[in-house]
């Protein structure tokens, strides 16, 4: 009888034992499903803390298709897209300018001495690039026809535009425009801030700051801190200027949008965003038109960004060739989409 | 004979080079450890800012109540925009900044006038909870000047970091103690 109480007692005490290593394993495999190592199951903060915007568009607006795939650069980085009139591709990023056919074929590369931020091509093939604080000049073979004087360290040409003999660059860095002969002789500086011209002066708050001639021989050049398109002579005045601050597909939102411009044939604008990747319409007195592509052709979905290389990305650049199809710079991806209007209908 | 004799010194070399050998291998090992050990000590976990997508997981993940994890400024980057992308709602009417308006919940985003149309912001480092909604919007819109980063004088500096066992896009590493913080630079603005 003894015995077998004991026996009983040996055996109860296994079970319990046995209960016991159960029950911590059981614990241990529900800790680890639970646990979450990866961050997988997100923050678990509330929607408060949930950054989202709307970043759909109408598809009604939509006045454009991409035609073809999107052309591969090769570049690491790249900033910015220009056309000549037959309507070859000039792609600057990394420390070179790269030519490519519409089709895609890469050229000629030309070698830089440093980052290009901003590129034009004139009517006489002569390639102006803005490599950080000066203009250096290029024939179509890679040969280096002038480097102009540097605009010191605070300078950063975010754009060219060439028209006649007449050479306007957009400097970023001191918030003003620079007004050159082709020869590079300073001729004026365009923009500063003028209360007794009504000039505001050009806020900047990040490095894009673009202009386009236009035929009517006024000097378009954005403001993005104040969101608008100012119209300038070449003698410095503010004729007038468009454009307000709205998250709605008519406005540019933001700190400081449009980033880029373009023109079509028909004079109205091409805008490009940042932050919000839209590519947008306005006829010539700055009524909203339409929508190229906003950020779902770029392939940003739900969030505005969830990679390192779509939060650190920097701004798309447009450019336009004589058939009016839009030539847009991906400097994320570093591809380029070309777009073409929609058939009616 | 002679060959008894070579084989009792070669089994007494063979003892002797073992003990030797193995004495050197404890050693090499010691050494290896206290090395590592020197290393991990001399090492800070911190936030690389250009791979971080603020992705929220700072605030929640540290073993701390009050995240490690704070919101830092570098005014040289910052645009001090009027309407700042990083302190507003993207939905907000720029000239309406009251508090329903402010992007941080919890207010740690701080708007000082500097001169017309100039704005400086600054972060309250007792409110921030490391969050990023702020570095958010200041990245995709902005220059990014704002960012997360570890803050040393509350970090334990846990060997296992729980938050960089949850950053998703692997941001967190560990940088030399002497220079524990990665700072944005203004020619990545």
């Amino acid at each position: 009888m003894y015995k077998l109480k004991c026996r009983l007692g040996i055996i109860n005490i296994k079970y319990f034992i046995g209960i016991l290593i159960g029950m911590a394993v059981f614990i241990a495999v529900v800790a680890i499903i639970r646990l979450d190592i990866t961050g997988d199951k997100g923050s678990g903060l509330g929607n408060e803390y949930l950054y989202e915007i709307d970043l759909s568009v109408d598809p009604n607006l939509i006045l454009y298709e991409e035609s073809g795939e999107s052309m591969k650069t090769g570049f690491a980085s790249t900033h910015a897209i220009a056309l000549d009139s037959q309507g070859l591709m000039y792609i600057a990023g990394d420390k070179a300018v790269r030519i490519f056919t519409e089709s895609g074929k890469l050229l000629d590369e030309i070698v830089l001495p440093g980052v290009p931020r901003s590129l034009t091509v004139a009517d006489d093939g002569k390639i102006y690039v803005g490599i950080i604080n000066h203009i250096a000049v290029y024939n179509r073979q890679g040969k280096q026809l002038a480097s102009w004087e540097s605009l010191g360290d605070r300078a950063l040409l975010t754009s060219i535009a060439v028209s006649g003999s007449d050479v306007f660059a957009a400097d970023a860095g001191n918030r003003i425009v620079l007004h050159y002969d082709t020869n590079g002789n300073l001729i004026n500086r365009i923009g500063g801030k003028d209360e007794d011209r009504n000039i505001p002066g050009f806020i900047i708050p990040s490095p894009y700051f673009d202009l386009v001639m236009r035929r009517d021989q006024l000097l378009r050049v954005v403001n993005p801190g104040l969101h608008k398109i100012e119209a300038y002579t070449f003698d410095g005045d503010l004729e007038f200027s468009w454009g307000k601050y709205s998250t709605s597909i008519e406005g540019f939102c933001g700190c400081c949008n449009p980033i880029n411009i373009a023109v079509l044939g028909d004079d109205s604008f091409v805008t490009c965003e940042k932050g919000l990747a839209r590519i947008k319409i306005y006829d010539p007195e700055g009524a909203f038109v339409g929508v190229v592509a906003g950020p779902e052709q770029f392939g940003v979905t739900a969030h505005v960004c969830t990679t390192p290389e779509q939060c650190q990305s920097g701004g798309f650049d447009v450019a336009v060739d004589a058939q009016d199809r839009i030539f847009v710079l991906d400097t994320i991806k570093n591809v380029v989409k070309i777009f073409t209007r929609k058939k009616a209908g | 004979m002679m060959s008894e004799n070579k084989n009792n010194i070669n089994r007494r070399h063979f003892l002797k080079d073992g003990v030797w050998a193995t004495c050197l291998a404890g050693l090499a090992g010691l050494g290896g450890f206290l090395l590592s050990k020197l290393k991990k000590n001399n090492t800070v976990w911190q936030i690389d800012p250009y791979v971080c997508v603020a992705c929220g997981n700072c605030a929640t993940y540290c073993v701390l109540e009050d995240s490690a994890v704070k919101c830092v400024q570098v005014y040289e980057i910052c645009g001090y925009c009027d309407i700042c992308t990083g302190y507003l709602e993207p939905e907000a009417n720029p000239p309406d900044t009251g508090a329903e308006k402010e992007l941080c919940p919890t207010g740690a985003l701080k708007r000082v006038f500097v001169e017309d149309p100039y704005f400086e912001y600054n972060v309250d480092e007792a409110l921030c909870n490391g969050c990023g909604k702020c570095v958010k919007g200041c990245t995709v819109f902005g220059n990014g000047s704002l960012f997360l980063q570890v803050r040393h004088d509350r970090c334990l500096n846990c060997n296992e970091c729980s938050i960089a066992a949850a950053c998703p896009s692997q941001a967190y590493k560990r940088v030399p103690a002497n220079e524990p913080y990665l700072l944005k630079k203004m020619d990545h603005a």
